[in-house]
């Protein structure tokens, strides 16, 4: 996965996670407080520099994790452009564009890249472990946090798995025809499905083992400096909300 | 289909936060009560978040040749019931936002209720629907998936055209749209992934037998044949 990657590769890796957890709310109130769309695009920019230049994210590797989000963005927007009309005389169907909306549109265009660029200043910056914790520390049930805990350790034995399948299947020319991949692509499936029951109770055996009787806990990271960062963080998140509100 | 980040007014965001949080309450106080009764669900509900999760990132062969991916809501209702999944489906819509930044922080109450309370909900409707009109189980499982699949997108189109109505239209014509604009991708997959689970389900009964049949998933009529 491509911001687990950078996550654990990236400049920021040993900064306190609250400071970004801090960073990315500030983005994210910046960009719902923001007074026109230039003022929320340059929230964008200024948090896109900041995960590019400040935490060393490789730009193109930053492009390809917001495409898709961009893609939907694009689709919604071609939507809203466009106005239907409903004659009920007739019983026909029109379909005009509304350059009257133009404004709302690019606003919305505007909040919603600042938003996406704040969410990926904190997921290109910090491995979910780190977010669980932090998470931990704001009260998140056990029980919810348990699930995450062990949704993030399977989910890569799973995904390997699935990948062994599928050359173990293409090498067998399982996906060489729709009807042939369907098929494939179901068994696959079913027998991850098994696989979840054998896997889960494997765990569940080897956490007797080891005397476990309530929440799953990790050891956390210390990070150094932590007190300064969130302050560094608290600061840069006011200054972004300012420059929200009072840029026209 | 995952509303983005920022692209719901502040209003409709806490809004079906505030909608969607009922349901994971309670699905997280029925999972509790199934772990205090049976200790191991705790790591097979984990494992089936992760599992879930995986599925989304499956690219499915679609007839539109559109790159489509399974979501596992109707195979995920049916074999672990539409309560414990709005919890589940809210896992993996926070990882979805956070790993693959598809969703988002902000949208994740309406992401919720659109793909872990209807889409669920409405695929044990149509199964339990299905089997008490005694249709057979293929066709059965066939409509849960796909209907299931059909229902979030149209929630999710009736969540934009809520937040976004259009000028001369209002709400409906707005629906029109945003469904329509989606409809090239999302009928293809509800119908490929309800041939998908059937595909699953059969093979369940084949080597899984017991564990459906300890879960009142199938009728005994169905895994004796």
């Amino acid at each position: 996965m491509l911001t687990e990657q950078s996550a654990y590769t990236n400049r920021w890796r040993w900064v306190s996670p609250t400071a970004k957890g801090i960073l990315t709310c500030s983005g994210i109130v910046a960009a719902f407080a923001a007074s026109s769309p230039r003022a929320s695009l340059l929230v964008a920019a200024l948090l896109m520099a900041t995960a590019i230049f400040g935490a060393g994210i490789p730009a193109t590797r930053y492009l390809r994790v917001g495409a898709p989000a961009l893609l939907f963005l694009g689709a919604s927007c071609l939507s809203l452009l466009v106005t239907l009309k409903f004659t009920h005389g007739g019983g026909t169907l029109t379909m005009q564009s509304n350059p009257a909306e133009l404004s709302h549109i690019a606003r919305m265009c505007g909040r919603s890249c600042a938003c996406l660029t704040a969410l990926l200043l904190l997921t290109l910056t910090t491995p979910l472990s780190d977010i669980i914790s932090l998470l931990r520390s704001c009260k998140v049930p056990d029980t919810l946090l348990d699930l995450m805990t062990l949704c993030y350790r399977t989910l890569f034995v799973l995904s390997a798995a699935i990948h062994e399948t599928i050359t173990a299947q293409s090498a067998r020319l399982g996906h060489s025809t729709l009807a042939l991949s369907l098929r494939s692509m179901g068994g696959l499936v079913a027998n991850l499905t098994i696989q979840v029951w054998q896997r889960s109770q494997a765990l569940h055996i080897a956490a007797l083992a080891r005397n476990n009787d309530g929440a799953l806990r990790f050891l956390e990271h210390p990070f150094a400096h932590s007190r300064r960062h969130i302050t560094m963080a608290s600061g840069a998140g006011v200054t972004l909300i300012l420059l929200a509100v009072l840029i026209p | 289909m995952h509303i983005m980040e920022g692209f719901l007014p502040v209003s409709h965001a806490i809004g079906w936060s505030i909608a969607s949080a009922p349901f994971v309450a309670v699905g997280l106080r029925s999972i509790n009560k199934k772990i205090a009764e049976h200790p191991e669900q705790r790591m097979l509900l984990g494992v089936a978040a992760a599992f879930t999760f995986v599925l989304s990132a499956l690219k499915m062969p679609s007839v539109t040749g559109s790159s489509s991916h399974p979501t596992g809501t109707g195979l995920g209702a049916i074999l672990f019931g539409p309560t414990a999944l709005a919890p589940i489906g809210g896992v993996v819509l926070l990882f979805q936002a956070l790993l693959l930044a598809h969703g988002g922080i902000t949208t994740l109450g309406a992401n919720i209720f659109s793909m872990a309370i209807v889409g669920p909900f409405a695929a044990v409707a149509v199964f339990r629907g299905a089997t008490a009109l005694r249709l057979p189980f293929g066709p059965s499982v066939f409509l849960a998936a796909s209907l299931a699949d059909v229902m979030t997108y149209l929630t999710t189109a009736a969540q934009l055209a809520l937040a976004f109505p259009d000028p001369a239209g209002g709400f409906l014509a707005s629906l029109a749209k945003f469904a329509g604009v989606f409809a090239i991708t999302q009928i293809p997959l509800a119908i490929c992934e309800g041939f998908l689970t059937v595909v699953v389900m059969n093979a369940l009964i084949r080597f899984n037998a017991r564990e459906l049949r300890e879960m009142n998933v199938t009728p005994r009529e169905v895994i004796r044949a």
